[in-house]
């Protein structure tokens, strides 16, 4: 143990650690800025398990080596596929999604967001048996495949916002496995007529809402009034804000789902500019922080796994907060760490657990 | 692991390093948004949040009591609740629409034309959808509050008319602002924070319209926070309404009360003023209607059974029906016909009538030879009918013009009529042909075209009461008081017109006006005389038969009888009050009308005598009077 208590400061990537520990930090803050004096008031609480759950899971994920995981990546993944086909079929209907299981204690547990953690290890598994600068087309297939079925089964649930957060896998596969110019191309143009034809798949009020994004006073209480108020809440923050529970959007309940999907608008319009800059400050040096891992990892299916993981993280991200400033759609994306919600949570800090053992185990001699 | 024994690393870490730019520059970018938005737009959206967290309820000014002259109140307030609609707060407009529609059982449709009418207000200015509730209706619409955060019952002032239908014609009566009332005024007043807004009750009518400034005050306003269901959670903040300021009319209630008595069940229309300030003392026009009906709920039975009376019960019949003058206009003949410088002592027979050019014109009776004093006391159309010939139809308009005929007098109520001075200029203007000679023998005795209405007849009779011929403007403000500072002001208009009688034989048409009450062969003793009043007076029939209504052929017997008319002033060497009384299908003037004015004329004198009117410190502004 002594040897241990000496060494694991040294590997350990505090910055990474650190700097995902502020981060939830803020988010407990401001879910109980948003919460507070409201029926919901015990979500803060709430929260601050899940944070502490999510810590333990990360030392889980740290102890084990990810080679193993990777190992059994097909089997996990598999396991997986199983839990996601259950829910559409016997999964019990909650505020319009089959997404949850009921695991007692009135919790409840989104294997959607777990789902994420054994596609990267796929993924990674698949990348790392194919490494050549540039990927093989088969490669490119067991990709599309990887992240097609379950992406398919969530939406199934339905659950448009989860499926999307699979989307950043695939685009991290590809563009750090090694694609060339011409299957770049040949992906933009299929993914614009995609994006065009599901036009036909959405639902009404998915229409709506990018109705509304391309101009969102069309209706000021109707579909547009999320983005507007929103963009009231951010905008009237000003550069200091108008202070911790202070944000009269926010506790007034204009600003809508605020402990959620608009929680970093709360954050804005109650700490201002300063607390946007400083936020985008914290995620930019995680990003880079985990990127350095990535390159600094021991192997190709370690460095592949971190790249997976911090992409899937940022590009929710950077889809959360600017969909809440309405330059995106909004989607139902979460912001990780700060958005309430256990499962999110959790698995988020599962991943931070996968980028710490990655760089862990950076040294080949261990 | 063989796999990582093969590999090229390269390509992979600079993938790294390009996906390490990619993160930094979109960082940059997205700040870049939010910079835009917090620190450049952001006071823009401060306010929208501002307006998002506040509702700013109007509290309407308490409006300022009428009384009469001696205090009597005759309008004033009593707490009413009214229902606001706040669109930017409704969720679902059908639905509160139909939740206010069940409850006060109207058609949806009228309610969602209401709310249509007020669209173009900003969404925070709340619809008035149902005013006077009762305290159940309250009741109803607190106990769903909840569900319907939109509503909402504020609590103002019903205007009450203490008097009834007294006065109801002066008074006037408030009516919602209509949109075209709200724009006039938003023009003439910009930036004025205290104009009506949609809905809200104003004059309409009456003083109530002219003093409408004057009345209405300062509405102030309560603001409250509110939650995004429109629940109010806090006050933030209000400001006190300035209460309207208290009017006093020149009106005497027992005089009025005294006139609109007498016309119970008839048709007509009195006003008596004071001769040398034109305070009005009592201005009746019947039939009248109540006015509390406008400021409670109208039943569109009641307001189309005021709407289709065929005596117009809406009509202010003092100043807005102008009629023949018949003998009421003679006196001013008679000024015409000393102002050509006719003697007065000079005598016309009477036959019974008289032929000008070809056509025979009758007399009603048969006097012999008369002089104009005479003339007066026995009301002798042959006299006239002469004298006319030899004026002139011009000299005639001309002397009625320096009494104020043919144009309004100035009172301060809206939609006064000017009637008609007929002369040679303005047929060819008016009527497109020139003046028929034989018109101005009926001119004479006030028939043929000219038309006057009873408020310019009593005007017109000041400038022969006063010994200096002063006209006054009639007027109804007497004094204004603020309620809070207790400042009085006096609004009295002054004098700037007056009928010259330099030179001029006055003491005989006096005499002759006297005689027509106070001697016997007065066409008024029998019906008017009061022993030691010293009314002077004119009585006057207007023939209804030969006109308009006999030609259409209705044969309806009260509408063919004549209409009567008797002016008059009291006493005869210190006027104090001048009345015109009209009866319409009143037959005479000394039956129908004098005996009013009489009584009027006593009641005032005896009153004047028992108590002289206090002498008031003259302000030296007039009040402000609203826009009409």
């Amino acid at each position: 143990m002594s040897r241990l208590a000496e060494v694991l400061p040294r590997r350990i990537d505090l910055r990474l650690l650190f700097l995902a520990i502020a981060l939830t930090a803020i988010g407990i803050v401001m879910v109980v800025s948003t919460t507070a004096g409201s029926p919901r008031a015990d979500l803060a609480g709430k929260q601050a398990l899940f944070a502490v759950l999510g810590l333990i899971a990360a030392g889980v994920f740290l102890a084990v080596d990810y080679r193993i995981l990777l190992q059994y990546s097909p089997g996990l993944y598999g396991l997986t596929l199983l839990v996601l086909l259950y829910l559409p079929i016997f999964g019990k209907r909650i505020a319009g999604a089959k997404s949850w299981i009921k695991i007692g204690g009135g919790f409840q547990l989104q294997p959607s967001e777990f789902a994420r953690i054994s596609i990267a290890l796929l993924l990674a598994w698949i990348l790392e048996n194919d490494d050549r600068p540039i990927l093989k087309t088969r490669t490119l297939g067991a990709i599309a495949a990887a992240v097609g079925v379950p992406v398919f089964l969530v939406l199934l649930q339905p659950d448009l916002g989860v499926a999307l957060t699979y989307m950043p896998f695939v685009v991290a596969a590809l563009f750090f496995g090694g694609l060339k110019a011409r299957w770049w191309a040949i992906l933009i143009v299929a993914g614009s007529l995609a994006i065009g034809g599901s036009w036909f798949l959405l639902k009404d009020y998915q229409k709506d809402r990018i109705r509304t994004f391309l101009d969102p006073n069309l209706a000021a209480r109707g579909a547009g009034y999320q983005v507007r108020q929103a963009r009231i809440a951010i905008g009237s923050g000003g550069i200091l804000g108008k202070g911790w529970k202070q944000g009269t959007q926010s506790r007034l309940g204009f600003l809508p789902v605020r402990h959620t999907d608009f929680i970093f608008a709360a954050l804005a319009e109650e700490w201002g500019f300063a607390g946007v800059a400083v936020l985008f400050g914290i995620y930019g040096f995680l990003i880079a922080r985990a990127l350095a891992i990535a390159r600094d990892a021991r192997d190709r299916g370690g460095s592949m796994l971190v790249l997976l993981l911090i992409v899937n993280i940022a590009g929710q991200f950077f889809v959360n907060v600017s969909m809440n400033v309405g330059v995106l759609p909004t989607t139902g994306i979460t912001l990780p760490f700060l958005s309430y919600g256990g499962s999110s949570l959790v698995a988020t800090w599962c991943m931070v657990g996968l980028i710490l053992s990655v760089a862990y185990r950076r040294y080949v001699n261990v | 692991m063989p796999a990582s024994a093969r590999e090229d690393r390269r390509p992979v870490l600079s993938r790294i390093d390009f996906a390490m730019r990619i993160l930094w520059g979109l960082l940059g970018l997205l700040a870049g948004v939010y910079w835009v938005h917090q620190v450049l737009r952001g006071e823009d959206y401060e306010r929208q949040a501002e307006n998002n967290r506040l509702r700013k309820v109007p509290v309407t000014a308490p409006r300022g009591f009428i009384l009469d002259r001696n205090g009597v109140v005759l309008a004033e307030n009593e707490p009413s609740f009214t229902l606001l609609l706040y669109r930017r707060e409704t969720k679902d407009l059908d639905a509160s629409l139909r939740f206010v529609a069940d409850l006060f059982n109207r058609p949806l449709d009228e309610l969602k034309r209401r709310v249509e009418r007020d669209r173009s207000y900003y969404d925070f200015v709340p619809v008035v959808l149902q005013e006077n509730l009762t305290i159940a209706e309250v009741g109803a619409v607190q106990a769903r509050a909840l569900e319907h955060p939109e509503l909402l019952v504020q609590k103002t002032q019903r205007r009450v008319y203490t008097q009834g239908s007294i006065a109801a014609h002066l008074l006037g009566q408030l009516g919602e602002a209509t949109a075209e009332q709200v724009a006039a005024r938003a023009k003439a007043h910009p930036g004025d924070e205290s104009i009506p807004r949609p809905g809200e009750a104003i004059g309409q009518q009456g003083v109530e319209a002219s003093y409408q400034d004057l009345l209405a005050g300062v509405s102030g306003s309560r603001t409250y926070v509110i939650d995004s269901f429109g629940r109010e959670v806090g006050e933030s903040g209000h400001v006190d309404p300035l209460p309207g300021n208290t009017l006093q009319l020149t009106i005497d209630a027992g005089l009025q009360q005294l006139a609109e008595d007498y016309f119970a069940g008839k048709v007509g229309s009195a006003v008596a003023l004071d001769p040398k300030t034109g305070e009005i003392l009592a201005l009746v026009s019947a039939p009248a209607y109540d006015p509390n009906l406008f400021t409670r709920r109208v039943t569109r039975a009641e307001w189309e059974g005021i709407l289709t009376d065929p005596n117009h019960p809406l009509n202010n019949r003092v100043l807005q029906n102008v009629y023949s003058p018949g003998s009421t206009w003679k006196p001013f003949m008679a000024y015409a016909i000393l102002k050509h410088g006719i003697d007065p002592k000079e005598r016309v027979f009477c036959p019974g009538g008289l032929t000008f050019y070809g056509r025979p014109f009758r007399c009603h009776g048969t006097h012999g030879s008369v002089d104009l004093a005479t003339a007066l006391q026995v009301s002798c159309d042959s006299y006239f009918y002469t004298m006319g010939k030899r004026l002139g139809i011009d000299a005639i308009a001309e002397a009625a013009k320096l009494f104020g005929f043919g144009r309004p007098t100035g009172i301060d109520l809206a939609h006064e009529k000017s009637g008609i001075v007929p002369s040679s200029e303005w047929s060819v203007a008016a009527r497109k042909h020139p003046w028929y000679a034989g018109e101005t023998i009926s001119v004479a005795i006030g028939q043929g075209p000219v038309l006057v209405s009873a408020l310019q007849l009593a005007r017109a009779l000041c400038g022969i009461a006063n010994a200096d011929g002063a006209l006054p403007t009639p007027h109804l403000f007497h004094i204004g008081e603020n309620v809070r500072t207790s400042e009085r002001f006096v609004y009295r208009p002054a004098v700037t017109e007056s009928v010259p009688w330099a030179g001029l034989a006055r003491d005989v048409i006096l005499d002759g006006l006297w005689r027509v009450v106070n001697q016997p062969g007065g066409t008024a003793y029998t019906s008017a005389h009061v022993a030691g009043l010293d009314l002077c007076g004119k009585t006057g029939s207007v023939q209804v038969v030969a006109q308009k209504e006999a030609r259409k052929g209705h044969f309806l017997p009260e509408q063919l009888r004549d209409h009567g008319w008797f002016i008059g002033f009291a006493p005869k060497d210190d006027p104090q009050i001048v009345v015109a009384v009209f009866a319409e299908h009143g037959e005479h003037g000394n039956t129908a009308a004098a005996p009013l004015a009489a009584k009027m004329a006593e009641y005032w004198v005896t009153k004047r005598r028992a108590s002289p009117p206090p002498v008031i410190a003259q302000a030296g502004t007039a009040p402000a009077r609203g826009a009409n």
